[in-house]
């Protein structure tokens, strides 16, 4: 409901006037070999022509856009609501030092809270994926004449920073981890931001304070993450998942292993004032990484979900 | 002869417009050479020659090969010699032959209709050769480009290692994970800043801690002018020039934390001055040997107070070769903690030493980021862990360290030097 009323609200807003026969702005952040693409006619597949012939999108990006939803959540066979907000956004570059295309995906205050018996938020500060994508990959060997052999894989560096988690019904305290930096491989290689797989060791620092006093935990390469995703090329659907699992050492009582999984699909259902209104459904199991008590718990989710300014113009 | 010359100026008039160069041919059909015979590619030489990067290159269209049936050619000429590199624009594969994909990292070359005189070029002596690479670049003869040369102090590095720690005769496993940010910013002048960003160790197992420091800051500089000049008056006056390039160290925010049996320690200097002296420097300033002393801020946040703490370092950074793939590292470090407060089981005024020496090797770099083997030494004698006795402790590590960015060394050579 919230969803609909910020799409109605977006919609109250009015659009600016288009001119039919002028060429449609430039996205912002289109893929590399988009960007270097030459420029499509108004006729292009994701601007077809209204009645009155003015364009309008049926493509989005994803990985663009201010987000704001709200769903059911479903915790251990405890239902509540929630509430989600973000911002995503997606850029392509072109490194100065190697000349080859980088594919980035930002995540900025990330909120999601849900209320109910077990009520709690989780706020991250900024979430990425940084791939760099080279058409041959290799590994040079500084031989007297350098030595090139093939190495199929994308690196994709994967930072999160400013991870907090509140359980109010755990007690008073909190975990957040300060900072996790992945190293993935990306056998896919795709030359686009639509399709990646990144697999690689993290590393990462989190530090839980309770009523107990404060624990530092750190992860020092020792844990695995998978991170994938899949989107059509119009945007309208998009599959992510992700995981984690590895040993974490505790600097105070010694090392225990954790692991973390994740789906999620979304779709979008429609689109209000050219805002895609998103159906959001995912699923997620900790083993050992949930809350203070470091608990495992499987959850599952359903919403929806206004994507604002992701439409691809 | 008047046609001709007015013809030529009228090219040269067109000629100053941007863009205008396809009319320079057309004006000018009196250089139009036509080959009487089809142009012929050499036999390739080995080891093939390579393209000069600062040379301009003519992108000509030759009668297609087997190899390069494009026919796309990038070609730089010697018209005193009459001869000609080619290179194809196109790179190829295992079995010489051309793909769809371009050359990467070339400078752009003029196309054919852009020059009066291609014909002429392609009745020239054509010889296979590999095309330029930017400089710290080198290109295979598949025309594949790669980098060779490696800026260590510009990058982003994440390391792990095993790093064992001695003291008193045991030894207690530990690993080492590190990670930082490094950024080199030439100044104006003979100057060269040196940045680094939560530069970070963090140790786990047995006697655990960590060492991080938010930024650290400083410079070496070459000055043109002497600091100062002694003249001597004993016969003849003399003059003598001192060079004493000082420079600036600094560094906020440093934590260091560390456990000694039942003991525990933490460290955080809020901010740190120390003026440098460069003992030695290299050309291009990125190496050195040098004292640098000054005063700390220091709060022990274990024990609850703020000390003053006093030191001087003999330090050492060293880039031993042409390409940046070799590293050693060197220091001596002295502090004496001043204004602390009394605590049971240490010396009023504490003091410290440490030395080190570290060695750092590109072993191969991975789509053109390095991974480094990383082996160093320390040693360390300190009082002021309360109840613990001042010991030299040792400690060795090695292991890997991957780096993101290092761009090629601003002193990079073009490619044919490789391996010479």
């Amino acid at each position: 409901m919230l969803a609909l009323g910020l799409a109605l609200l977006l919609t109250a807003t009015e659009a600016p006037e288009r001119d039919a026969h002028a060429e449609p702005p430039v996205r912002a952040a289109p893929s590399m070999r988009k960007a270097h693409a030459p420029r499509e006619p108004d006729t292009t597949p994701c601007l077809p022509l209204d009645a009155r012939g003015e364009p309008y999108p049926i493509c989005f990006d994803p990985g663009d856009g201010l987000v704001l939803g709200t769903g059911l959540r479903v915790r251990d066979g405890t239902g509540a609501t929630s509430l989600r907000a973000g911002v995503h956004l997606r850029t392509g570059r072109t490194s100065r030092s190697k000349g080859t295309p980088w594919f980035n995906s930002h995540r900025l205050l990330g909120l999601d809270a849900w209320g109910g018996a077990r009520r709690g938020l989780t706020f991250t500060a900024y979430d990425a994926t940084l791939r760099r994508h080279l058409e041959e990959g290799f590994i040079l060997v500084p031989t007297a004449r350098p030595l090139r052999l093939p190495f199929p894989f994308d690196v994709t560096l994967a930072p999160r920073l400013g991870h907090l988690e509140r359980r109010v019904w755990e007690g008073p305290g909190w975990t957040l981890e300060t900072g996790r930096v992945g190293l993935l491989l990306d056998p896919i290689r795709s030359e686009t931001e639509h399709v990646w797989l990144g697999v690689g060791p993290v590393a990462s620092h989190t530090l839980r304070r309770s009523r107990d006093g404060a624990e530092h935990t750190v992860s020092p390469f020792t844990t695995l993450m998978l991170d994938a995703g899949l989107e059509s090329g119009d945007g309208l659907w998009a599959l992510r998942a992700s995981g984690l699992a590895g040993w974490s050492l505790g600097l105070d009582n010694g090392t225990f292993f954790r692991a973390r999984a994740e789906a999620g699909l979304e779709r979008v259902l429609l689109a209000v004032a050219d805002q895609p209104v998103v159906l959001q459904l995912s699923g997620a199991y900790a083993h050992r990484d949930a809350g203070l008590a470091r608990r495992s718990e499987w959850t599952a989710s359903a919403g929806l979900a206004v994507r604002a300014f992701s439409a691809r113009w | 002869m008047l046609v001709p010359a007015v013809a030529l100026g009228c090219a040269l008039l067109l000629a100053q417009t941007e863009g205008e160069e396809a009319r320079v041919a057309d004006v000018l059909p009196v250089l139009r050479v036509e080959p009487a015979e089809p142009p012929v590619i050499q036999p390739p030489a080995s080891p093939l020659p390579r393209q000069d990067w600062y040379a301009p290159k003519v992108c000509l269209r030759l009668p297609p090969t087997k190899e390069v049936p494009s026919g796309q050619w990038r070609a730089q000429c010697d018209a005193k010699a009459r001869r000609c590199l080619v290179a194809p624009r196109y790179e190829r594969d295992a079995e010489g032959q051309e793909t769809e994909r371009p050359l990467e990292r070339v400078r752009a070359c003029t196309e054919e209709f852009h020059t009066p005189d291609a014909a002429l070029l392609k009745t020239y002596r054509l010889e296979p050769a590999v095309a330029e690479a930017p400089p710290g670049w080198y290109r295979d003869e598949r025309g594949r480009v790669m980098q060779f040369n490696f800026d260590l102090n510009r990058r982003l590095w994440l390391g792990g290692a095993w790093a064992p720690l001695w003291r008193e005769g045991d030894a207690a496993g530990r690993m080492r994970a590190d990670f930082g940010i490094a950024v080199e910013i030439p100044g104006e002048g003979r100057r060269l800043h040196r940045l680094r960003f939560i530069e970070t160790e963090l140790y786990l197992g047995d006697l655990a801690g960590f060492d991080s420091t938010l930024m650290r800051y400083d410079f070496s500089v070459e000055r043109k002018e002497p600091l100062f000049r002694v003249t001597t008056f004993f016969g003849k006056p003399r003059r003598y020039d001192i060079d004493i390039n000082l420079g600036l160290w600094m560094e906020v925010l440093h934590a260091e934390e560390l456990e000694r049996g039942a003991t525990e320690a933490g460290f955080l200097t809020w901010g740190a001055v120390h003026a440098t002296l460069d003992l030695w420097h290299s050309k291009d300033l990125v190496s050195y040997v040098r004292v640098r002393a000054g005063p700390s801020v220091e709060r022990d946040y274990k024990n609850g107070f703020t000390t003053l703490v006093p030191g001087a370092v003999l330090e050492g950074d060293l880039t031993l070769d042409r390409d940046g793939f070799h590293h050693l590292r060197l220091g001596v470090e002295a502090e004496k903690v001043l204004l602390a407060q009394r605590v049971e089981g240490r010396p009023l005024r504490p003091e410290r030493l440490r030395v080190s020496a570290g060695y750092e090797f590109i072993l191969l770099a991975i789509n053109d980021q390095p991974l480094s083997l990383v082996v160093d030494g320390r040693g360390a004698w300190r009082e002021d862990l309360a109840n613990v006795p001042a010991r030299w402790e040792w400690s060795a590590a090695a292991g890997l360290r991957y780096s993101l960015w290092a761009p090629a060394r601003r002193s990079a050579p073009k490619a044919p030097d490789v391996g010479e």
